[in-house]
């Protein structure tokens, strides 16, 4: 079994708040979160997109995950807004920054666009509103078989009755399209006592439409296959991979090796031939 | 549903056998608010988890039969038992409950089981090396 994710901290500047959020989570068993930044381009003027803060600016040592052990796993996340099909851009560099990427797209062309060609992780689903299109079979179709991820996230419906109405009601009519297949669900949290547990949320998932396995898994395995999907993104076919160097410097010759057992009877098989 | 051994008379051992699921299920809960001072009396508690209930699901939510069994008013943590088709309904409505009185508040479920006796340890406390 794979373990738990919560793939959407919301950000915020105060950075006690932030490390508070950070904790419970690895308080409640979260094994890996992401933060995440939102950004809504608007028409009127260019706006910058955010810059992820190293986490190592907000805390020293990682919280211990509860019942593992081990320091949670913190990684940075990008949602865009999209109002027009170009807020999105897919070669900026920018993007590069972040571990995982995400859209919310709020139209019915952009959400099948987001679906077929965008280059993504996560498609959000609008939980704060009623949903201003259907969901069709071919868009969500191409999504999964893409490996791109639909969220829905939960923070809403604990903060207010009408939201957790909107969030009700589009969650199962996803559900009732995509049949479980690649959901996965989140927070959204602002604040520490919007978190709740992994096995509350699996739970939740069976009130949203979900069957008993495929709701475990919307916090666990799919997320997995989510951070796994970002990390293929920048390779060549999830083989390859090419980073700059920033050192003009030649790299300092490492010490030569001590001759251990494994290297000498290779290089035995070496000389006999 | 229990048999005795019937081959073994002296036996002192007597094999339990469960065909049916279990009827009840069991919560431990802990109730965490924003302002930690906040008295709760266990009636208060119940009637919160009642109308968490109510919003929910209704009328018929609201006539889910569970019991608040034992309750700590200092450290506001309880154990509940719920018939185990109402499991789903009642654990839902408490992950969904966010305000208690317009301060934040957030249910933390520790532990569930179908059976008491599994409450009384938490393997998750556990230090593991």
């Amino acid at each position: 079994m794979s373990v738990f994710m919560d793939l959407n901290l919301s950000f915020c500047a105060d950075k006690s708040r932030l490390r508070s959020l950070i904790e419970t989570a690895a308080h409640l068993g979260f094994s890996t979160v992401a933060v995440n930044y939102t950004f809504e381009p608007t028409a009127k003027k260019k706006q910058e997109i955010p810059a992820p803060m190293p986490i190592t600016d907000l805390m020293d040592q990682l919280p211990v995950v509860q019942g593992r052990s081990r320091p949670i796993r913190v990684l940075n996340r990008l949602t865009v807004v999209m109002s027009d099909s170009s807020h999105f851009r897919p070669t900026a560099p920018e993007y590069r920054r972040f571990d995982l990427l995400a859209v919310q797209p709020t139209s019915e062309k952009l959400f099948h666009v987001a679906c077929m060609t965008l280059d993504i992780d996560i498609i959000c689903i609008t939980v704060t509103e009623k949903l201003p299109f259907f969901f069709k079979r071919a868009p969500i179709n191409g999504a999964v078989e893409r490996g791109v991820m639909f969220e829905v996230s939960y923070a809403a419906a604990i903060r207010d009755a009408t939201m957790r109405r909107y969030t009700i009601a589009n969650a199962t009519s996803l559900m009732e399209t995509c049949k479980g297949k690649n959901v996965i669900l989140s927070s959204a949290a602002e604040k520490p006592l919007e978190l709740r547990g992994p096995y509350d949320i699996t739970n939740l998932g069976l009130l949203f439409g979900l069957s008993d396995g495929d709701s475990k898994e919307a916090v666990s395995s799919t997320c997995r296959s989510a951070v796994l999907h970002a990390e293929t993104r920048w390779t060549a076919s999830g083989i390859i991979r090419t980073t700059k160097t920033c050192s003009v410097t030649p790299i300092q010759q490492e010490a030569p090796p001590e001759e251990s057992d494994a290297p000498a009877a290779k290089k035995a098989k070496l000389e006999d031939e | 549903m229990r048999r005795e051994d019937e081959t073994d008379e002296t036996s002192v051992f007597r094999r339990v056998v469960l065909k049916n699921a279990s009827p009840y299920h069991y919560m431990k809960i802990c109730l965490v608010l924003d302002d930690e001072s906040t008295k709760l009396s266990a009636v208060d508690l119940k009637l919160f988890i009642l109308t968490g209930l109510k919003n929910l699901f209704g009328e018929v939510g609201a006539a889910i039969s569970f019991d608040l069994l034992k309750y700590d008013e200092d450290t506001l943590s309880g154990l509940l038992r719920v018939p185990s088709r109402s499991l789903v309904k009642l654990w839902s409505s408490l992950t969904l409950l966010g305000f208690y009185q317009n301060q934040a508040c957030a249910f933390r479920v520790l532990q569930v089981s179908p059976y008491l006796l599994s409450l009384t340890g938490n393997s998750r406390e556990l230090k593991l090396d």
